[in-house]
């Protein structure tokens, strides 16, 4: 035998024996070789030198070797555009085929193929297939228009498939429906504009809900999915929405339930929370969640990350089934360590005995990464959970006497922050702590290990040896053990500066000369300078009280849970991070989700802190940012006079630079009244009237800014008018280590055009915890734009660390002006000019006043009744309001005596303020 | 001797043959196809891509393939040269402006390799329209007094009105037999 052989069957071989049996004549032989083909394809050969031959068996009545050849085609159509143009008229004649599964085939594999040279020549066909008479068809075809939106967005809404699409929204197939509304969400958040190219509207969303009943478990997810982006008109309408999707709750399969819940988390924030709709609903939802946590360990996961948002968003719904969190000791890792994460979120004073005896099991498990997870979750327990912090303690230090070495390492790292927590209680176990030592080797361990000596150096005898043990192998320790030592020594030596000269020298020395780590050499560089300079300054500095660390510091942000509640039941949810951080070609700014929030403006008077924070959420940042720099930024108290910005909007520099030229215009030495320490009473003293003689309504301070967004900067604020002037009262806190100054304000154009009258005065420099009340006057002379609330106003407040944006919602009654008086005939001749259509009415609850009270009441505030009549035992007022811009606004109170519900009847020529003057009335006669 | 002949005649018959129906567009390749097929006038649409089709034709079977004639498609022509025993070939006697291109393509086809020995028809269709060119015209214009060495014949024909088409067809059979 020669070695010859080995040469004779290459590859080409086999591709040519292939392409002549393609082309034989007996159908049996050309199925054969389609089928060998496809084979060959799948294991991974390249095959696409028989793109012509395969494509010629298209044509056939045989199905089986039709679908083969479809899916060769979806494989190489990509490889061979030019080629794939010869399959383009059997799919027409195929989109004709009498047999449906041939023309729903065709549609589905046109879809696939990802060629722009035909798309073109495909889009005849699928107009037909969406109207074909077969819904199996017919649904395919939907997902068809998706696909090819894909491609080709433009080509999709020139040929009209959008329209189409939206009427197969109402077919009479609920499989249709889903299919139909999947394509449609999927196009909406392609959509580079961000503006969604298909708007629900309530008609839609009901043939949708209707559609739920009846379609597989999967349409039931798409449906589901896309109701949770409708935002409905109302509070009941939401109600409604909520209700019919309640028994989906009840489904087998996991996804429907995910997406259900996701749905109602999303309506939810639309209700009051504390109405009965919502406790009942959150009672509801808690079942169909634990009844998740019973499927395999895969599906547990998934819905443990996804209860993980839950509980953080509504910490209600799953208080009382802590139970079921409990790891169980066949659970694998993943799925134990997601629930001890929130079995710590759930724990609460009355759990706590049972958590944290289940805590204590699990730390002597064997596995090492649960076991520390576990130790780490006694301390955040002891944290969360001030009563039981003894307790946790205790358990800890039981813990550390087992010696187990990573349980005492990840102990200490927990005690330590206990000990910031709780300063000066359970000093008392250093020592205890001290004896474990030698036996710590994770960098972590070691370094809190020795802040906690640096800390407590007054307290712990040896601290100077226990240093000087570890300043041996100064060298050989990670940086963060380093810097921690550096800072430990320091410290020791403010405290006991007699005897330890020694070893701040050698650490200095070790620090700054023989360290290349740049972060080291300058905190050494530091402490030295401090010390040699000024050691006074050095201990006030090194050691300063240190802020309180807060209870949970794992948590999410509260704007990325928010959008991480809008994609629970997707991976967003499980990798708890937004989709556009991990699905590319996504916008950034284009498929962001905001929950909604709710249209009842009374609820914002409320001063509920969670509610507080929300106004302080807004939905589209980037917009704001560009409305802002595209402001005037010139010199406030002439606001109208300056021409628009001129500025070629070059980005943040531009405006902070602005900023810093406002500033410097502004008086450099601060005025007199701002000199003392600013107290609450302060605003009293400048206008000579305590808050609380005030007259007029004056909501109670809201959080606008929570530090957590203004890097330690504060802001909690309302809006007041005292003798006709509109204010911005503020109070600013610094909760930042840092002093802050350099602060300016700026507004957006708003529906009333308020500028600031005066530059905004804080005290300079606002120092670490110090408060600071700031009133800035309004005028309402600015440029106009209209906000949606018509109330909302969206600020900008830049100090030296960075600049911040937030929106707020102005209460209407700093509006009413002081000339709002109406001749009674004028009101009486206005009252019947104004269209019936323009009346609205609304219902005030609780008020327990008369008449006289109410009308007085109401003077103070600028509205002014101009008639009074009793009718039938019925208190009639009749009231006049002007509203800054002119507006006039007539009303009419009905009420009881001895009924404390009111009937308010609004008449203006501009009915969108309506819903606000009822808001401020009912706030006014509530304050 | 009649039973051995006959036969024979299945044997050869029980052989499809391939003709593959080539032209520019809108000569009339996909009426004619249908024509032949189902012996109707079908609407057609520019047809991107391919027809293929069985057609019997006094007891011979001829797989018929119309290939689209749009310039994108031409040039894909080439795939369906092998094995081909016979080319019909469409012209609009109409489109006068075009009748050179129609010679070009025709011209290059002639020379490939693969279809030595393939016989070949001419049709000049849409005799039914008016100013259509003879057909003494079109073979003048197509340049068919310098073909060699090839079987081939010009036909005029109306493929809507269905004339000259079984004359065409006779002659096609009778010279894929009589090559046998």
């Amino acid at each position: 035998m020669t070695d010859s052989k080995y040469f004779t069957t290459t590859k080409k071989g086999e591709i040519f024996e292939l392409k002549s049996e393609l082309n034989s004549e007996k159908k049996e032989k050309k199925r054969e070789a389609v089928k060998k083909v496809i084979a060959s394809m799948t294991v991974g050969k390249d095959v696409s030198a028989l793109f012509p031959d395969v494509v010629n068996c298209m044509q056939t009545d045989n199905l089986e070797l039709k679908k083969l050849v479809y899916l060769y085609l979806m494989n190489y159509a990509k490889s061979q555009p030019d080629m794939a143009i010869m399959a383009v008229n059997t799919f027409v004649k195929d989109c004709e085929d009498p047999n449906p599964l041939i023309r729903a085939l065709a549609v589905r594999t046109m879809g696939c193929i990802r060629v722009d040279k035909i798309t073109e020549y495909l889009c005849e066909p699928l107009r037909k297939c969406l109207k074909d008479e077969d819904p199996y068809v017919r649904k395919t075809a939907a997902v068809c228009v998706a696909k090819l939106h894909d491609i080709n967005a433009s080509l999709v809404e020139d040929q009209g498939f959008l329209d189409q699409l939206k009427e197969l929204l109402s077919d009479s197939n609920p499989m249709v429906v889903a299919n139909a509304v999947a394509a449609l969400s999927e196009i909406n958040e392609a959509s580079s504009s961000g503006v969604p190219l298909v708007e629900m509207n309530t008609q839609t969303i009901n043939k949708l809900l209707t559609a739920l009943n009846e379609c597989t478990e999967w349409g039931q997810v798409f449906i589901l999915d896309s109701i949770s982006n409708y935002s409905p008109k109302d509070e009941r309408e939401a109600q409604s929405i909520c209700e019919r999707i309640t028994p989906r709750l009840a489904h087998a399969n996991a996804a429907v339930v995910l997406s259900a819940v996701k749905v109602l988390m999303k309506l939810m924030e639309m209700m009051a929370p504390d109405a009965d709709f919502v406790v009942n609903l959150s009672k509801k939802l808690a079942p169909p969640l634990v009844t998740l946590l019973s499927s395999e360990p895969e599906v547990q996961y998934v819905a443990l990350r996804n209860i993980n948002l839950i509980v953080q968003k509504r910490p209600d719904i799953l208080k009382n089934e802590m139970k079921v969190f409990f790891v169980k000791y066949n659970d694998p890792i993943y799925v134990k360590l997601e629930k001890l994460d929130i079995m710590i979120r759930l724990a609460n004073q009355s759990n706590i005995a049972q958590v944290l005896s289940e805590l204590k099991e699990y730390a002597t498990e064997v596995d090492v990464d649960f076991v520390r997870k576990a130790v780490r979750a006694i301390g955040r327990c002891a944290i969360k959970v001030e009563p039981s912090a003894e307790r946790c303690v205790s358990t800890l230090l039981d813990l550390i006497q087992t010696k187990v070495n990573y349980v005492v390492q990840e102990a200490i790292v927990v005690i330590k922050d206990i000990f910031r927590k709780y300063p000066n209680r359970y000093e008392s176990i250093i020592s205890t702590l001290c004896e474990n030592l030698d036996t710590l080797d994770e960098p972590e361990a070691r370094g809190s290990m020795i802040w906690i000596i640096g800390e407590y150096a007054e307290r712990i005898d040896n601290a100077d040896e226990l240093l000087e043990s570890f300043l041996e192998g100064f060298q050989d320790e990670s940086t963060q053990v380093q810097l921690q030592l550096l800072t430990a020594i320091v410290k020791l030596f403010l405290k006991r500066p007699a005897d330890t000269q020694e070893l701040v020298q050698q650490v200095l020395t070790l620090a700054t000369q023989d360290s290349d780590n740049p972060d080291l050499r300058d905190r050494g560089f530091i402490y030295w300078r401090l010390l040699s300079t000024d050691p006074a300054a050095a201990r006030e500095v090194v050691l300063a009280d240190k802020p309180l660390i807060s209870e949970e510091t794992d948590l999410l942000e509260p704007s990325l849970l928010d959008e991480l509640v809008c994609h629970i039941a997707s991976l967003a949810s499980v990798y708890h991070k937004p989709p556009s951080a991990f699905v590319e070609g996504r916008g950034l700014g284009s498929s962001r989700r905001a929950l909604p929030t709710r249209s009842g403006s009374q609820d914002i008077l409320e001063s509920s802190p969670s509610h507080g924070e929300r106004s302080g959420v807004i939905p589209t940042q980037e917009s704001l940012i560009g409305d802002l720099l595209t402001m005037d930024l010139g010199g406030p108290p002439v606001p109208s006079s300056v021409p628009a910005a001129p500025f070629a909007s070059s980005g943040l520099d531009l405006l902070s630079g602005g900023l810093d030229g406002l500033l410097s215009d502004s008086p450099s030495v601060p005025p007199p009244q701002a000199a003392p320490a600013p107290s609450v009473g302060l605003l009293g003293d400048i206008f000579g009237l305590a808050p609380s003689a005030s007259t007029s309504y004056v909501a109670p301070k809201q959080m606008w800014l929570p530090a957590a967004r203004g890097k330690g900067l504060e802001i909690t604020g309302t809006f007041s008018r005292r003798n006709g002037q509109i204010q911005m009262e503020m109070t600013m806190t610094n909760r930042a280590m840092q002093p802050m100054m350099q602060f300016a304000v700026q507004l957006n154009k708003n529906s009333f055009g308020l500028v600031p009258a005066a530059p905004l005065h804080v005290v300079s420099p606002l120092a670490p915890n110090q408060s600071y009340e700031a009133v800035l006057p309004l005028n309402p002379t600015g440029p106009v734009q209209r906000m949606e609330p018509l109330t909302n106003l969206q600020v900008a407040i830049k100090n030296n660390i960075d600049v911040f944006y937030f929106a707020v919602v102005m209460p209407m009654n700093i509006f009413f002006a002081e000339d709002g008086q109406m001749d009674k005939r004028v009101f009486l001749s206005t009252w019947k000019d104004i269209p019936a259509a323009n009346e609205v009415q609304y219902t005030i609850n609780n008020v327990n006043m008369s008449a006289d009270a109410v009308s007085s009441k109401m003077q103070q505030n600028n509205v002014f009744t101009i008639a009074k009549r009793n009718v039938e035992g019925q208190d009639m007022l009749y009231q006049s309001l002007k509203l800054v811009n002119g507006i006039w606004i007539l009303s009419e109170l009905k009420m009881q005596p001895g009924n404390p519900t009111l009937i308010l009847a609004v008449k203006t020529r501009a009915p969108d303020v309506s819903a606000g003057v009822n808001t401020a009335f009912d706030a006014i006669l509530h304050s | 001797m009649g039973g051995l002949l006959s036969y024979f005649r299945s044997l050869i018959g029980s052989r499809e043959m391939r003709i593959l129906i080539l032209g520019l567009d809108g000569a009339g390749k996909t009426t004619i196809l249908y024509r032949l097929q189902v012996g109707e006038v079908v609407t057609t649409i520019p047809t991107i891509g391919f027809n293929v089709e069985q057609v019997t034709y006094k007891n011979l079977k001829f797989q018929v393939w119309d290939l689209g004639g749009q310039t994108s498609i031409r040039p894909y022509w080439r795939c369906y040269y092998s094995n081909t025993d016979a080319i019909i070939y469409v012209v609009d006697s109409v489109d006068k402006d075009r009748i050179g291109i129609s010679k070009q393509e025709l011209v290059s086809m002639l020379e490939e390799e693969e279809l030595k020995g393939a016989i070949l028809a001419v049709l000049a269709n849409k005799q039914d329209m008016e100013g259509a060119m003879s057909v003494a015209e079109v073979h003048q214009a197509l340049g068919l007094d310098l073909l060699r060495n090839r079987t081939f014949q010009i036909f005029k024909t109306s493929a809507i009105k269905g004339e000259g088409l079984d004359q065409a067809m006779d002659w096609l059979s009778n010279a894929l037999q009589s090559r046998k």
